[in-house]
């Protein structure tokens, strides 16, 4: 189980007009469930948080350090343990098929080139896209996609995964299937979400407004408490 | 502006000659094409070069269409070059540097369409690996030049979103309005890439 740990992490941006806005408050927290939720409004800086866990983003002051591992001196030894699964998974995919894309996940870990492609060829099937491997990514489906993403980032064996609202572009059917997988991963998860559903699925749930953490407790009650902020 | 389905520089399956040659044959012959345009700037010469180069790419049973597309990709800057070559040099010397420029353009197109990006990254690796020890690192080199081959597809698609959109407001014949979100959109897609392989801890020197 990795630990996380942030210290008075803030992150603030310049506007074009020359200000200076601070998008998430001096934060300090500790986490180390095996589920965790981030949710609240659009704009409330859950993106922000975790783009801070892998060092997408380096803090402005404050620190943060995946154990023991600071992601400002040590950024690729994060990165190597922490992956990332953006909402559009077209940001997530660099190769033209699935196949190649998974290839290049494996290139770090399978150094043989059969082994490497047999490898890649039972992912797909594992997630049951190997009829899909030679297209190209533009012709998969909107879930075939996330799930070929989810696949990619898992590829490389990352202890703790990141997922920034992972099913906000699925349909009904496909979150479920989403669900399921992740449900059955091994992993330690930490995931924005707006789906309440996929929130109460965790341990421990935050609850995001205005670049700050308001609620910090068991999901059921940070669910109750975000629904109470607007009612 | 990223989602087009433009495989250009994509393999291409086949069982031709050239799908068959040896990569390190093809890419002999890729850098002598390059040198005789280049470097030897006669037109006869480079004329003969981008027939040939032509020849081979029906000879690899491409379709017809994938000598269009990268063309149709630098259409603006060929004719840009052809036109100030033509004035300051005259018409010979005008259509050599566009030939060049072609046949050596459709020369690594060939190389690209025969070759499995895979055979071609670890051919990639191998060839950079005796320079570890003065402290390159094969798979970072390898996995730019797979990138940099992953963009065409992406700057084909930013020139064709770009001229929809310069239309959509009448403003097509204004090349600011045609290049500059080209050149935007392609660092934003570079940008995005970066993340896209730091999302997978990939891409970081190993330390
Ligand atoms: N680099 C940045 N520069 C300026 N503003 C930003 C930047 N990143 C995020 N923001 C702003 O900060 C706020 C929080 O963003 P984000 O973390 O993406 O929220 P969420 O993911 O909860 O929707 C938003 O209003 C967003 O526009
Ligand atoms: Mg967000």
């Amino acid at each position: 189980m990795s630990h996380v740990l942030l210290q008075e992490a803030s992150f603030s941006a310049e506007t074009s007009g020359g200000s200076v806005r601070i998008i998430l408050q001096p934060t300090t927290l500790e986490l180390s469930e095996q589920r965790i939720a981030v949710i609240g409004a659009n704009g409330s800086g859950k993106s922000t948080l975790l783009r801070l866990l892998n060092g997408l983003l380096l803090p402005s002051t404050g620190s943060v350090s995946v154990d023991g591992l600071d992601t400002r001196a040590d950024g690729g030894a994060v990165r190597r343990q922490v992956g990332f699964v953006f909402t559009d998974p077209l940001s997530q995919l660099v190769m033209p098929t699935p196949l190649e894309d998974l290839e290049l996940s494996l290139r770090r870990r399978v150094k043989s080139t059969t082994a490497r492609r047999q490898e890649a060829a039972r992912l797909l099937q594992e997630y049951g896209l190997e009829p899909l491997g030679g297209n190209s990514i533009y012709e998969l489906s909107g879930g075939e996609r996330q799930l070929l993403a989810l696949a990619t980032v898992l590829a490389v064996e990352p202890t703790l995964l990141v997922l920034d609202e992972p099913s906000t572009l699925l349909d009904l059917r496909n979150t479920r299937l989403l669900r399921s997988r992740l449900a059955g991963l091994n992993q330690q998860l930490i995931l924005s979400t707006h789906d309440l559903e996929l929130a109460l699925d965790c341990s421990r749930a935050l609850v995001m407004d205005a670049g700050q953490v308001v609620f910090d407790g068991a999901a059921a009650d940070a669910v109750a408490h975000y629904r109470g902020m607007y009612s | 502006m990223r989602g087009h389905a433009y495989l250009v520089g994509a393999y291409c399956p086949g069982r031709s000659v050239v799908h068959r040659a040896p990569l390190w044959l093809k890419g002999l012959l890729l850098l002598a094409v390059a040198v005789a345009c280049f470097a030897f700037p006669q037109v006869y010469l480079t004329s003969a070069v981008l027939a040939a180069v032509v020849v081979l790419h029906f000879a690899a049973r491409l379709p017809a269409g994938r000598l269009w597309q990268p063309v149709r990709v630098m259409l603006i800057f060929l004719v840009l070059i052809a036109g100030y070559q033509y004035l300051q040099s005259g018409p010979g010397t005008a259509w050599q540097v566009v030939a060049a420029i072609m046949a050596t353009v459709l020369a690594s197109n060939i190389v690209t369409a025969s070759t499995p990006i895979a055979t071609l990254l670890d051919s990639l690796e191998r060839a950079v690996e005796p320079l570890r020890r003065f402290g390159a690192d094969p798979e970072r080199f390898s996995l730019t030049v797979s990138l940099m081959l992953r963009s065409i597809p992406f700057v084909i698609g930013a020139f064709d979103d770009v001229r929809d959109a310069a239309r959509a407001r009448g403003l097509e014949r204004n090349v600011r309005a045609r290049t500059l979100p080209v050149l935007i959109g392609t660092v934003a897609y570079a940008r995005a890439t970066g993340e896209a392989l730091a999302a997978r801890g990939l891409g970081d020197p190993l330390d």
